[in-house]
């Protein structure tokens, strides 16, 4: 077909050109586009055009939902709430241990106020796949989108980034109330707000909101009901460690400090001392773990999507 | 068109859909019929990819669902009217659609227009009455302007306006040489609409012929005869193995015969016709009869 048209319309010039690709002719022919042809014909759109289109239509799912709303404002109002209530906490223990004017980092609390906000943040990642499996929508989107791993990575790439920005802006709003409230006298604490510091914090956190979610979506696709979903990611986060830690065995307590929240926790160096301490390896080994998480999330949820009928 | 060959769908140990194979071809409606959980739906989820089967293939054009890359634009389907978030607006639905296939922005009113849904794709789609969600499903069905159409029971919770609507939309689809493959367990809708039948019970395949060759090869086609001669024509239609129903004292109703027999053994016995005609079965009969021994819950003595 394609060669058809070269000789239709085309001049010799354009034939040989047409065979014989130069360096010059980036974009490929027709029928075998070279590296920088990522756009294809458009009747033969390539992978990444098709991945694009579904990314499109998630995003449309995902703002024509009041339940988007609901649990970002959800996520930025645990935030800010339990960023204020943690600073004061160590603003008020600064004070009575006699460091008063010490400096608190207002960013500090924020992060240690992420451990709560993940499950709001689930509970919006849960809904952009099980509410389709609840009202069967999810037929819809099979027909227009069968292949199932695209489905998945249009939903992944869709939450990722508006979680990633949700959180770094609730954060931005919690360093900025922490600040304000720790400035009143009563607390007799100075407030920090080293610019790269606070960059950095609000930062890490977007990115572990993001991979919680993300992982949230691939055990979405796995489990499919929201009520499931949302047992097998506060189990993952809270309940698993938790046991594990309660169990007191050394092993335990090394893997329970590598599920999620708490590789979170590491990755953005929290000063929380749920665990009795920081934890005990780097920042970077905690993103190592929580990405691994997540991508075994996905796997699991995309194996599912492939065998199980919808 | 769609071809489905050796298609088998179990569930556990309940058999769905076994060794169907058929062809649904453009440019005509085909009314896909079976009682109540005889596979229709489940045949259709097949086709879409959204099932996967447990042995054959189904292929539109040649090509399996899944390998379609833009699968609006190929074949359009609606399978259940309420199948989408009903916090959703439909015309929300519809951009979503139409963005995964890249389909113009402006199909998406286009479509609405068409399926006289232009003011209540504004609302959340679980506000929708039945009738209104059914044409949502028909205007997301015609969205990517696709040759092959799919519907399960489209007529489902429309009032008299709207399966007249329905109706002529399936045949100005079909006029346009696209192919429609319509579900129904309404036979009388089927005969108004379809110009060919596929018929299936328990998930096998009955009957796969054009309409007028289901009524026709119906035992329940008959010839009714009138004649003052009852009694005689009676005996000799019996003595050649013709099932003979005596209506009144003149008249006979003869099944399983052609109505050419009829005439020429009448001739033969010097009787006497007054009346000689077919009396054809009506869809619903001549598809009760085809299914009665695949009804999957038959009543009480049926079961037996």
């Amino acid at each position: 077909m394609n060669v058809e048209r070269h000789t239709t319309r085309g001049g010799h010039g354009e034939r040989a050109a047409a065979d014989r690709p130069t360096r010059l002719a980036l974009l490929g022919r027709a029928d075998r586009p070279t590296g920088l042809a990522l756009l294809g014909r458009a009747d033969r759109p390539t992978r990444l055009v098709l991945l694009g289109r579904a990314v499109g239509a998630e995003w449309v799912k995902l703002w024509s939902v009041r339940s988007t709303w609901w649990c970002l404002a959800g996520a930025a109002a645990l935030l800010v709430l339990g960023a204020v209530t943690v600073g004061a906490g160590e603003a008020t223990d600064l004070a009575r241990a006699g460091a008063g004017g010490a400096r608190v980092t207002a960013s500090g609390p924020v992060v240690s106020a992420a451990a709560l906000v993940p499950f709001a943040l689930a509970a919006m990642a849960t809904l952009v796949i099980t509410s389709e499996y609840a009202s069967r929508g999810i037929w819809a989107t099979l027909q227009a989108v069968p292949v199932r791993g695209r489905v998945l990575a249009a939903k992944a790439l869709v939450v990722a980034p508006v979680v990633a920005v949700a959180g770094v802006l609730s954060g931005a709003a919690a360093t900025g109330a922490v600040s304000a409230v720790l400035s009143a006298d009563v607390f007799g604490a100075r407030v920090a707000l080293p610019p790269a510091r606070t960059a950095l914090d609000l930062l890490r956190m977007g990115l572990f909101f993001a991979l919680v979610s993300v992982m949230t979506v691939g055990v979405g696709a796995a489990v499919r009901s929201a009520a499931g979903t949302l047992s097998v990611v506060f189990m993952l986060l809270m309940g698993a460690p938790m046991i594990l830690l309660m169990t007191g065995g050394s092993a335990a307590v090394e893997a329970s400090l590598r599920m999620p929240l708490f590789a979170g926790l590491a990755f953005m160096e929290s000063a929380d001392t749920i665990t009795g301490g920081p934890m005990p390896y780097p920042a970077g080994e905690g993103l190592a773990w929580l990405v691994g998480w997540t991508a075994a999330a996905l796997a699991v949820g995309h194996a599912v999507l492939r065998r199980r009928d919808a | 068109m769609i071809s489905l060959r050796g298609l088998c769908k179990r569930y556990g140990d309940r058999t769905a859909v076994e060794d169907l194979s058929l062809e649904v071809r453009p440019g005509a409606v085909t009314g896909f019929l079976g009682p109540n959980g005889a596979g229709k739906s489940t045949t259709m989820r097949l086709v879409l990819g959204l099932d996967r089967p447990t042995a054959g293939t189904a292929l539109i054009g040649g090509v399996p669902y899944h390998r379609l890359r833009n699968p609006l634009r190929t074949v359009g389907a609606m399978l259940d009217a309420r199948a989408l978030h009903p916090g959703r607006s439909g015309y929300a639905h519809l951009t979503a659609l139409a963005r995964s296939n890249g389909i113009a922005r402006g199909r998406v009113a286009e479509v609405l227009e068409r399926v006289g849904m232009a003011e209540g794709a504004r609302r959340r789609a679980g506000a929708l009455s039945l009738g209104m969600s059914q044409r949502l499903g028909i205007a997301a069905a015609l969205l990517g302007d696709p040759e092959v159409l799919m519907f399960d029971e489209p007529v489902n919770g429309l009032d008299p306006e709207g399966v007249r609507w329905v109706r002529h939309l399936m045949r100005s689809l079909a006029g346009e040489g696209r192919t429609v493959f319509v579900s129904s367990h309404l036979m009388s809708e089927m005969q108004l609409t379809a110009d060919h039948l596929v018929v299936i019970g328990r998930g096998r395949l009955i009957m796969d012929a054009p309409l007028a060759e289901v009524i026709a090869g119906s035992a329940l086609t008959a010839v009714a005869v009138r004649t003052p001669h009852a009694d005689e024509l009676s005996a000799r239609l019996v003595a050649a193995g013709v099932t003979v129903e005596r209506l009144g004292e003149n008249e006979l109703v003869a099944t399983g015969v052609t109505i050419e027999r009829v005439g020429d053994l009448a001739y033969e016995a010097g009787i006497r016709l007054h009346e000689l005609r077919t009396r054809e079965a009506s869809l619903e009969q001549a598809y009760q009869e085809l299914t009665a021994g695949s009804v999957e819950y038959a009543t009480g003595e049926a079961k037996a």
